[in-house]
């Protein structure tokens, strides 16, 4: 396997989290933010997300210890999460040859297909799969995919596939803390009745991201 | 899992370092500063403002409202500075328009109570009409402009900010923008005070009324006190400068941010001197004191060449002649935010660096999402009868929340707009200019906001148009607060509300008793969802002359969706044996539970409300709720 990239920014890292609206983008961010505040870290992150309906692209940026912007630059993001294949070729302007990437590939189909479909009487198909990674590999070697939706119904609940993907990326172990440390610190937060639930995914997603190096 | 900002901006310890929301921050800075008073009308990016004291103005002891608008909560709020008490307003950089009025001789008057009114501006227009930069504020309305460039000074400009409204006797405005509001960075929390503002309204005339012969004084008054405020500001700590060199660089708002982290990673305080500016007007001593150690100036700020003019005019008072480098020599442009990348290129050929490489990453074509109305979302069905029953010529004049979301295919009810409240004026103007056939769409809380106004002139001029009032019973755009027609909230006005709550339970005045009160006759009350009821009401609407209201009841498809924790109705499936792929449950509603895959066309049962739209414009009774499980 590839061996793991430099960082961009010496000690600090940049991550970027994104997908769609609804899919637990900007809470995955908070909880990384959080959390590396936690372990001591400066952390500056931004959003990006359009009206208030559900559906639209968003992104969200966690920088550590990298300076006071609150946006990611252009080539410059160390670790990608992708919720969702088309957002996370959508990120593809913030990747470098250096950029782990993880990608979940469960698509969310966007309802303007549809449209296009009836309109034009030629089915608008989403973007084939295999061309979307080939786009980031074309990027970086450093890309990982997975069915990441289908882990968080297992885990019980499609609800957690942030936890999923969060997991991922600190089972890796590219991060300087332990998957551990952020459970810790998330689950003194959750509801009691979402805890079982949220466990099993960050549990199963950090066991994949063991996996996959 | 899902997160929600608690009581940590309330309970939190001095010295508590934490990465926060740049709009938590500033209702930190408040709290901070003892605020005692606040009300806000919602709009993006500002809105967290308010709906996170709306969470703990009982526990904070501070007296809060969701304002029926702007120029309502920034005149509430004034009073209760007169009052003594620090006083805070939230609106986005339009809701500063509606308010100008006020806004414009409370300067005159002066403040009691510290007087904050946060505007938070969206550069790129990224979700409002327009972009529009509000520190001019400062010049023609003689009001301090406080710009934060991060959380950080989103906090302490906040807390700074009530102290200095009350010794220079002016009210301020804290101008947030997107990139500050909805960023969030490293702040240390400050000691709650012990002691607030003494609440006394002493009686006091020609103090407090502004008639003519009072106002001239005032206004004599009031170049002192700008005065006042530019001493102060040179004291406030919100202009700091860096680096030794001769190349100097003036930056302000995010863009300072921007700047400062290029400096940083290009080492290049040697070569620069880089002031930051905090606050506006900015103080003469500021920029002596900057140019006499720089050759030249580059301006670094989103939107208009504020700073830019401001340097160059201070430069020409002096008989300074030096280089300033910005928007008017076209360094940068006056449209939208600027990226870091923007910023990066400019610094370095300012100081004859290489430009950073950048490759120029190939990203195959991806299809957009752009926002549509949710699936189950009532203003669908009211669009898709309203098209139905006024067709293509009527001209259609829509207003401003997520209804606007009729504009364009498939329901294309979306002719005219341009901001709060115009859709009724629009209908007015165009039907009685043209003699055409006008109907204006306008939601609940907008037509409280600015509509009524609107309808009260439309009956006076008995202008024939149609009104259609779109009741969700929430100000669904910008975060689901609650609107004049919510239902009763027991106290907390963030609890969400009732599903199918009946109009005649609702806590405001109903709609349709405030309509027949200003004068309308033909006043009709519809379910969306009872297509057979809703045609016939806009049908006697479509035919009688004058103006006709109908409003069209029925609950926010998301605030159900998140009250009932799941689904009300049955998610409904396209049986597959039936459907001939006619398109046109697709082709009519545009509801982003339906896709095509593989030819077929099918419905996602985790996005379907039930509401059963679809089912109705199915022409082969195609469309039946999914089956229960072992039926």
């Amino acid at each position: 396997m590839n061996a793991t990239p430099d960082r961009d920014n010496g000690t600090g890292w940049r991550m970027l989290v994104a997908g769609t609206g609804g899919q637990g983008v900007l809470t995955a961010a908070r909880l990384l933010c959080d959390w590396l505040v936690d372990r001591g870290h400066s952390v500056v992150s931004g959003q990006l997300h359009g009206m208030a309906q559900r559906g639209g692209s968003v992104q969200s940026s966690v920088l550590v210890d990298c300076g006071i912007s609150p946006v990611m630059p252009r080539g410059r993001a160390d670790y990608v999460l992708g919720f969702e294949p088309v957002e996370a070729a959508r990120a593809l302007p913030f990747m470098s040859s250096r950029t782990v990437v993880y990608v979940n590939t469960a698509p969310v189909i966007p309802y303007v297909l549809a449209q296009r479909s009836v309109r034009d009487g030629t089915e608008a198909k989403y973007p084939d799969p295999k061309e979307l990674a080939d786009a980031i590999r074309a990027v970086t070697p450093h890309l990982f995919t997975f069915d990441a939706t289908e882990r968080a119904v297992e885990a019980g609940s499609a609800a957690t596939l942030n936890m999923i993907m969060v997991g991922c990326l600190l089972g890796s172990g590219l991060l300087p803390h332990t998957a551990d440390s952020f459970w810790t610190l998330v689950s003194n937060k959750m509801r009691q009745d979402l805890m079982d639930v949220n466990q099993r995914a960050f549990s199963s997603g950090v066991e994949l991201g063991r996996r996959l190096q | 899992m899902s997160a929600s900002p608690g009581h940590e901006i309330l309970t939190g310890d001095p010295g508590t370092r934490a990465c926060l929301l740049g709009n938590l921050a500033i209702v930190r800075g408040g709290l901070e500063a003892g605020v005692q008073f606040f009300s806000c009308y919602p709009g993006t990016p500002s809105s967290e403002i308010g709906d996170t004291f709306a969470r703990i103005a009982k526990d904070a002891g501070v007296l809060f409202e969701y304002s029926i608008n702007e120029k309502i909560a920034v005149e509430a709020a004034f009073a209760a500075s007169l009052a003594g008490a620090r006083a805070m307003c939230g609106m986005k950089h339009l809701g500063l328009n509606y308010a100008g009025d006020p806004i414009s001789t409370m300067p005159y008057v002066g403040v009691n109570g510290g007087m904050v009114i946060v505007s938070a501006g969206d550069p790129s227009a990224i979700t409002s009409p327009n972009e529009q930069d509000q520190r001019h504020f400062s010049r023609f309305l003689y009001l301090p402009v406080f710009d934060p460039a991060t959380p950080e000074d989103a906090l302490s400009m906040t807390r700074y900010a009530f102290g200095f409204s009350e010794r220079t006797n002016l009210p301020v405005i804290l101008r947030p923008t997107t990139r500050v509001c909805h960023s969030s960075g490293m702040v240390e929390f400050g000691p709650l005070p012990t002691e607030r503002n003494q609440i006394r309204f002493e009686k006091d005339p020609p103090r407090y009324v502004p008639i003519p012969s009072n106002a001239q004084r005032m206004r004599l008054e009031l170049t002192e006190r700008f005065k006042r405020a530019e001493a102060e500001l040179e004291q406030s700590g919100f202009f700091p400068r860096t680096g030794r060199g001769r190349s100097g660089i003036l930056a302000g708002g995010v863009a300072y941010a921007h700047a400062r982290q290029v400096v940083e990673e290009l080492d290049l305080y040697e070569r620069v001197t880089l002031q930051k500016i905090g606050a506006y007007p900015i103080p003469d001593k500021v920029l002596a004191e900057f140019l006499a150690g720089v050759d030249s100036v580059l301006v670094i700020e989103e939107l208009t060449p504020f700073v830019e003019e401001c340097v160059s005019l201070y430069a020409f008072r002096q008989h300074r002649q030096l280089p300033v480098f910005g928007k008017h020599s076209r360094h940068f442009p006056q449209e939208f935010e600027y990226s870091i990348e923007l910023v990066d290129d400019a610094i370095r050929a300012y100081v004859r660096q290489e430009r950073r490489p950048r490759a120029a990453a190939t990203v195959p074509e991806l299809p957009s999402r752009p926002p549509v109305l949710c699936a189950g979302c009532p203003h669908r069905a009211s669009y898709y009868a309203i098209r139905k029953v006024f067709g293509a010529d009527t001209i259609y004049c829509n207003d401003i929340g997520c209804y606007t979301l009729g504009y364009g295919e498939p329901l294309d009810a979306c002719d005219v707009l341009l901001c709060m409240g115009s859709s009724i004026s629009q209908a007015s103007g165009l039907s009685r200019v043209t003699g055409r056939r006008t109907v204006a769409c306008i939601g609940d809380s907008t037509f409280f906001h600015s509509g009524l106004p609107a309808l009260t002139n439309a009956v006076q001029a008995d202008d024939d148009v149609t009104v259609i009032i779109l009741d969700n019973y929430v100000t669904a755009m910008t975060g689901f607060q609650p609107s004049p027609t919510s239902p009763p909230h027991n106290g907390d006005p963030r609890a969400p509300t009732e599903p199918k709550a009946p109009p005649e339970d609702t806590r405001g005045p109903a709609i349709e008793k405030a309509v027949r009160g200003l004068g309308v006759k033909r006043v009709f009350s519809v379910d969306p969802f009872n297509e057979e009821k809703t045609l016939a009401a806009l049908k006697a609407a479509k035919d009688g002359s004058g103006v006709n209201v109908v409003v069209s009841h029925a609950p926010c498809a998301e605030v159900t969706r998140r009250r009932s924790k799941g689904k009300l109705n049955k998610p409904l499936a396209i049986d597959q044996q039936r459907c001939n792929q006619c398109g046109l449950c697709i082709r009519l509603l545009g509801c982003p539970a339906v896709y095509v895959a593989d030819g077929e066309h099918v419905i996602d049962e985790s996005l379907c409300n039930g509401c059963g739209l679809c089912a109705r414009v199915c022409q082969r009774d195609a469309i039946q709720p999914v089956a229960a499980e072992g039926v």
